[in-house]
């Protein structure tokens, strides 16, 4: 025997060993993610995930970044159909519904008691908005990682320029159009707002809430109000910017439209996500500020945002180390760093009162904005069938942007298209009678 | 060693190369299939078991978060289908579409065909450019197209407004959007088929475009009377595979507008994929994907009997 395969042998048999040994006692499971800004969002995952699986020797998480969140939601689906479904997976927040309704995910209840705590105790730290979507039923099945919440972004230079005070920016809807009227100029609009599917969507939720209302019944998914008058004011408000008012340009602009349009002076008040804020806060050239949504009946906002749920037929070992490596992932410090590095905000209160939180608040007040304005938000629509319930009221809202609709017609269709997605889960439960 | 137990051995060997013969024989008649079991295994698996799970797929129905099973529901899917508004909605788009895409497609390839089809270095740089972006993929010229047609701030805006023009939301108007699309296919797709046609014109005979030029044929005549009709073949072959691209591909759609203002972008393969994955309606997505594919080979077979007979009458 040469010296050389002597060598290569003992190579092979340390390889051997090496792998078995962690083998016995470690569990492998997969984790999906979404990352829906930037890939820069990928990479610090992807370094989270190394940081838990050389931190501990139980449990060994394979990260697989997945596209955006439509396409994670999808991939874990199909994973779980071809019977490899992902442990843990970061999910669009309102997706839960649907996904325990059609058996996908599995509540976390038992995890709750196993670690001997309840339910109101672990939800304790976070913010009492994030409640509803973490919940289905009345049961755990997603933990939140990451949220946001609207936002209005405006010009300084531009609010100068007009002699608007930018200290005080527009508080209500009455001031809201008194400022876009004055800002609005040749080819420069006052006010823009995102149109596209999933944005609009949320926006409008916004301003009906804003408006007093509540969108959808977050007790129970068979129910949206859209031709009540909270959603019709907030309807009619849009249009009035676009047609009476004239502050916003007719037809639908996708947010990469809206954010540009901002970047390079064409719109003075933007809508936006606070999940935008590092990205504005990286591209925009002009002084800018924030402020709260504008309102008209009292302040409120919806969450966006992505929490962490469990597929299920997974093994036991597999769903302890799933809950293991949730917990980690959302302990107060990891939050904290994952939101100071989005421009998400952090789910858990206690991230905040680390220090390094209340430094990055104290240099970024614009963040502090973004915080100060949680108290007043309220869940995320979800119902059965959120997409299509949602798309329902988007089609029509987007009609009436394109002046094809007015605001009045346009809730209306939207209510009936959407009760009639609706229909075969209400027959199921609430007018499924004795 | 006697005699008889020689013959026998000679006849056992006779015997054992006839079988060996015949073994080969057998061998050699198996061989194809063995050849080909990979591919059809592979074929199998990937291609007609999938459709074959469609095809079941489309005949139940599973109604999502209701606790109901899965029921046969027989044609109720298709029914289903064919009586949803956006269902219609999509197949008119759809339709626009194709005739809007395929019709300026063809015009272009065939000019650009004719622009470059003597081998000169400026046709041979033409050429290149002309294809250029059929080499890019088509969600990277979605991506390239979000911003020409960014409204106000895009490539196009900025310069209608050089023009003292002011354009309309190219993708934000449920009247324009659909055009956009169709615009950024053209473009996508013309120099792709120009590569066909240059093809067909090296086999129009050249002593035909001669004799005509003799009798006093102009160039447009040339064109008209000559070489369209000796194309016949290539443009009905390029209007099969553009039919089936356009009903195939919506990664375009999916970057820019996700079938939006108002569903006004929405094409059938983007309303299939809504079905499965946003509405949980796996039953109803599989019987559009077959009335789809009932449509791409109704025009398959209808355009190569149209190709055959076109091809009898040449000859």
């Amino acid at each position: 025997m040469t010296i050389v395969t002597r060598l290569g042998m003992g190579a092979l048999a340390l390889t051997f060993a090496t792998a078995a040994l962690p083998a016995w006692a470690q569990t492998k499971i997969e984790f999906f993610f979404p990352v829906p800004v930037e890939g820069k969002l990928a990479r610090e995952m992807t370094r989270l995930v190394k940081l838990y699986n050389e931190s501990q020797k139980e449990v060994e998480v394979t990260a697989v970044y997945t596209g955006g969140y439509d396409d994670t939601k999808l991939k874990a689906q199909a994973a779980a159909k071809a019977g490899k479904p992902p442990s843990v997976v970061l999910m669009s927040a309102n997706f839960n519904v649907d996904l325990k309704l059609s058996g996908d995910i599995i509540s976390l209840e038992p995890m709750l008691k196993a670690d001997e705590t309840t339910r109101d105790d672990y939800l304790k730290d976070f913010w009492p908005a994030l409640h509803a979507n973490a919940m289905v039923d009345g049961e755990l099945y997603g933990v939140p990682f990451h949220n946001s919440t609207p936002l209005l972004y405006y010009n300084v230079e531009h609010f100068k320029e007009v002699g608007l005070d930018p200290a005080k920016p527009p508080r209500t809807w009455a001031e809201l159009v008194d400022a876009a009227k004055k800002l609005t100029k040749g080819d420069r609009y006052g006010f823009l707002m995102p149109a596209g599917y999933d944005y609009l969507g949320w926006l409008m939720e916004a301003l009906s809430m804003s408006n007093g209302g509540r969108y959808f019944n977050e007790e129970y998914g068979g129910e949206v109000y859209y031709d009540q008058p909270s959603m019709l004011g907030a309807a009619r408000f849009v249009e009035d910017l676009i047609f009476k008012h004239k502050v916003m340009p007719q037809g639908v602009t996708e947010a990469g439209g809206v954010s540009t349009s901002f970047f390079a002076g064409k719109a003075s008040m933007v809508l936006l996500s606070t999940g935008s804020l590092s990205f504005i806060r990286e591209n925009m050239k002009q002084p800018y500020d924030v402020a709260f949504v504008p309102m008209n009946v009292r302040n409120a906002v919806p969450i966006g945002g992505a929490s962490l749920v469990m597929f299920a037929g997974q093994s036991e070992e597999s769903k302890k180390a799933g809950w293991k490596f949730i917990k980690w992932l959302t302990t107060p410090e990891t939050l904290g760093g994952w939101s100071r590095f989005t421009g998400y905000f952090a789910p858990r209160k206690s991230s905040y009162d680390k220090p390094e939180m209340k430094d990055f608040i104290a240099k970024n007040p614009d963040a502090k904005v973004a915080l100060d304005q949680l108290p007043y938000a309220k869940p995320w629509f979800a119902t059965y069938q959120t997409v299509a319930v949602r798309k329902a009221l988007e089609d029509e809202i987007q009609a009436m942007m394109n002046g094809k609709k007015k605001a009045d017609q346009a809730v209306k269709d939207a209510q009936k298209k959407a009760d009639e997605l609706m229909r075969p889960y209400v027959e199921q439960t609430s007018l499924k009678l004795p | 060693m006697s005699v008889a137990g020689a013959t026998g051995i000679f006849d056992s060997v006779q015997r054992s190369s006839a079988m060996a013969a015949s073994a080969r024989r057998r061998r050699m008649r198996l061989l194809p299939y063995v050849l080909l079991a990979p591919s059809l295994l592979f074929l199998g698996l990937f291609t007609y078991l999938p459709v074959a799970r469609v095809v079941v797929e489309s005949l139940y129905d599973k109604p999502h978060g209701t606790g109901a099973a899965t029921s046969f529901v027989g044609l109720g899917n298709y029914a289903r289908v064919l009586t949803d508004p956006a269902f219609h909605q999509a197949a008119l788009n759809n339709l626009i579409y194709a005739v809007g895409v395929l019709v300026p497609t063809l015009v272009l390839a065939l000019a650009f065909a004719l622009a470059v089809q003597r081998s000169t270095r400026l046709s041979a740089v033409l050429r290149t450019v002309f294809f250029f972006p059929s080499l890019v993929p088509l969600v990277a010229a979605a991506s390239l197209f979000f911003f020409i047609f960014l409204p106000g701030v895009g490539l196009l805006d900025y310069y209608l407004a050089r023009l003292g023009l002011r354009g309309p939301n190219w993708l934000g108007d449920s009247d324009v959007a659909l055009w956009s699309i169709i615009g950024l296919t053209v473009w996508k797709n013309a120099g792709y088929y120009m590569l066909f046609y240059i093809a067909g014109l090296q086999n129009v005979p050249r002593d035909t475009v001669e004799a005509a030029m003799i009798d006093g044929a102009n160039s447009w005549q040339r064109l008209r009377f000559v070489i369209l009709p000796a194309l016949a073949p290539t443009t009905a072959f390029v209007t099969v595979i553009a039919l089936i691209q356009l009903l195939t591909s919506v990664d375009h759609v999916i970057v820019l507008t996700r079938g939006g203002p108002s569903n006004a972008t929405n094409l059938l393969l983007y309303y299939i994929f809504q079905s499965a994955h946003e509405n949980f309606e796996y039953g109803k997505a599989a019987a559009a994907t077959l009335i789809s594919v009932a449509i791409l080979l109704a025009i398959s077979f209808g355009s190569l009997r149209i190709m055959e007979r076109g091809a009898r009458g040449n000859g």
